[in-house]
């Protein structure tokens, strides 16, 4: 699959732009602005760029894993609206209500992350079920983390996938660690395999390289759109961070992670290739990162000057009323 | 003799004396080797105990629990951590069906001795699905000892009792009070299962509350012109009503505070014992206060809403007079 030179700074940008959309929520956070905790994407921001630009708008992305934020902005959603949703205030994307771990937008077709985690499979199941049955070719693409792949919901819906030849593409971002937990101490060899008892299509992959995720995820949307049902795709990637933000890592051997640090950073590695074969300058970067910095002030700006949610909003959105029988639309 | 400690201090030293007390004793979770546990409850016990007595898992509650149940069952003790205690409906089965049922349904043939750890409790802005008390829902399932912690000196002596005891044991520590501290014994010593403790005397209202509502209430009962009686009943199943039905006796009145939502929750459990069994020593009727009946919302202004308030608690114990 040959990917154009327009297509090369379009991936580009998208990583640059998560990458520091995440410097400037750490920074954010650490300064007591942003309530909770934290999860940030560095490693993963080629996974997601890769995957969402092999969708379609009206393909659905169910979001799993723990690295959330670069996903919801690889699917469209503004800055504002996610800063402000971290931020807990009003113009956030679910006003205040869902935090990072609930960014919802149903028009994007984002269907938002289940703070359980592994709790965001079957559901991807049926959204693809509800696209095959309204008649669209539309598909719906879900994450996990290799962590999340031990629980039997994540084996649940491999086999209600399959059962029903339904249009889902599971895509393992296999980041080798949950929180402290190794994948090495899982038996697959890779956690695609978890796709071969079910017959399906599945592949492992360099996930920090954004053009070989995008041409294989593209590959495996293609064929739930042709009616050739799901596969699985197996992401590999090295988590550039901590956990969380304030996690010390003591787990982690230090060494390891300085090399992983140098070699599996898919943002550097791709600005590297693309000024290296002449497919950007320097000048057109410089212009590319003024812009990003730009849009990230203005999110943070939003998201400072969004109101906090008024408190008797607290107890709206827990039903939508008047119930059946009650008057309007019965 | 005393010192003061954390209250996740005082969880990690039951935790270290158990284990060194009993060769069954075996802790397994997520990340509890040398991550220490999410809240650092864990903290130098792998170091401590090695492999085989404090095991990493995999990331699956069902495993965790169920294994639990297969482990207890097996004549070991486990204490078994979830790391939030929402994810105990992600072990539903297990948690709901099989472990508080097996020593019933063998006609008492079976028992578990299992203990399971999971940190409870709204207020650090985590959202719907990290931030719930679910002793409602695990009480209303008999077959479990629900046991929650209010001060380090509840914490240490109630986990030590929860492991030793014989029965599935759920043991709800909140994770807004980790970091608080309080006066513990030097020397070992455990407290009993199934008895709440009068905590502060009074004579004009009995107030019943544990974890962070237990300090609002405490707040709010210093700032009244009352004297109010404070209950904290540390088991919520089986729950010990006769310490509460004496204090009303004195106070003629109740007041309720928990953090379960306000429907179908504890709080009604406990005035109702009251109203049926001991109506005559009321002077009025109960007051209940919980979480309005929504999901824990992540917005610190709206997650303070929902929960609670010194306000909210203050105005609900002036109400029943
Ligand atoms: C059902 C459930 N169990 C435990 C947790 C706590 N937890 C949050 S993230 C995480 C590790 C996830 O690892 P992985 O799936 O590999 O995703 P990654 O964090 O590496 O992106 C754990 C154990 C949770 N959120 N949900």
């Amino acid at each position: 699959m040959a990917i154009d030179e327009e297509t090369s700074r379009g991936f580009l940008r998208e990583m640059l732009r998560i990458r520091a959309f995440e410097d400037e929520i750490k920074t954010r956070f650490q300064e007591g602005e942003i309530p909770g905790f934290v999860h940030l994407d560095y490693g993963h921001e080629g996974t997601h760029v890769g995957m969402s630009q092999a969708m379609r708008d009206d393909d659905w992305l169910a979001v799993g894993g723990a690295r959330l934020v670069g996903q919801y902005v690889a699917k469209g959603v503004p800055l504002g609206e996610v800063m402000a949703e971290l931020y807990g205030k009003r113009g956030g994307s679910n006003k205040g209500y869902g935090g990072q771990m609930h960014v919802s937008d149903v028009d994007r077709k984002l269907y938002g992350h289940a703070a359980t985690i592994g709790s965001g499979q079957n559901p991807a199941v049926g959204l693809a079920f509800a696209e095959e049955m309204k008649g669209t070719d539309n598909v719906a693409v879900t994450t996990i983390g290799d962590g999340g792949t031990s629980r039997g919901s994540f084996h649940t819906a491999l086999v209600f996938a399959s059962y029903w030849d339904l249009p889902v593409v599971f895509v393992i971002e296999n980041n080798q660690w949950a929180i402290s937990t190794p994948s090495s101490a899982l038996s697959p060899d890779n956690l695609s395999d978890y796709g071969i008892p079910h017959k399906m299509p599945n592949e492992s992959i360099d996930g920090s390289d954004v053009e070989r995720v995008y041409e294989t995820v593209s590959e495996a949307i293609e064929r739930a759109r042709n009616g050739e049902g799901p596969s699985v795709v197996e992401s590999r990637v090295a988590r550039l961070g901590p956990h969380f933000e304030g996690d010390k890592q003591t787990y982690r051997d230090e060494t390891e992670f300085e090399e992983e640090r140098a070699l599996k950073d898919p943002v550097e590695n791709y600005r590297e290739r693309l000024l290296a074969d002449g497919v950007v300058t320097e000048e057109e970067l410089d212009d590319m990162l003024e812009a990003i910095h730009e849009e990230v002030q203005e999110a943070v700006e939003f998201a400072r000057d969004s109101p906090d949610p008024d408190p008797e909003t607290a107890y709206e959105n827990v039903y939508r009323t008047p119930l059946y029988g009650q008057g309007e639309g019965s | 003799m005393t010192r003061e400690i954390t209250y996740i201090e005082a969880i990690a030293e039951a935790l270290g004396e158990e284990l060194e007390r009993d060769d069954d004793v075996v802790l397994f979770g997520e990340d509890v080797e040398e991550f220490g546990g999410n809240f650092g409850e864990t903290a130098g016990l792998h170091e401590r105990f090695g492999s085989d007595r404090v095991r990493n898992t995999p990331l699956s509650e069902i495993g965790i629990a169920g294994m639990a149940l297969g482990a207890a069952v097996g004549g070991i003790r486990p204490v078994a951590e979830l790391q939030f205690a929402d994810f105990a409906a992600t072990a539903g089965d297990e948690v709901f069906n099989q472990i508080p049922k097996q020593p019933y349904v063998s006609g008492g043939r079976l028992s578990a001795p299992l203990t399971i750890f999971a940190p409870s409790g709204a207020g650090i802005g985590a959202g719907a699905q990290h931030s719930q008390s679910v002793h409602s829902w695990i009480g209303n399932v008999p077959g479990w000892v629900v046991v929650t912690a209010t001060t380090p000196y509840d914490a240490k002596g109630l986990l030590k009792s929860s492991i030793r005891d014989d029965n599935p044991v759920f043991f709800l520590p909140h994770k807004m009070l980790s970091e608080t501290k309080g006066e513990v014994p030097d020397e070992e010593y455990t407290l009993p299962l199934g008895e709440s403790a009068v905590e502060r005397e009074g004579e004009d209202v009995t107030v019943v509350a544990t974890q962070v509502m237990f300090h609002r209430a405490k707040e709010a009962a210093a700032d009244l012109d009352l004297d109010v009686e404070l209950v904290n009943p540390r088991t919520f199943a089986p729950l010990d009503t006769d310490t509460i039905a004496e204090s009303v006796e004195k106070t003629g009145h109740l007041v309720v505070v928990d953090e379960t939502v306000e429907r179908y929750g504890t709080q009604g459990y406990i005035a109702n014992e009251i109203v049926e069994n001991n109506f005559f020593s009321l002077d009025g009727p109960p007051k209940t206060i919980g979480v309005k009946d929504v999901p824990i919302p992540v917005s610190p202004v709206l997650e303070q809403e929902v929960l609670p308030s010194v306000e909210r608690i203050k105005a609900g114990i002036e109400s029943v007079f």
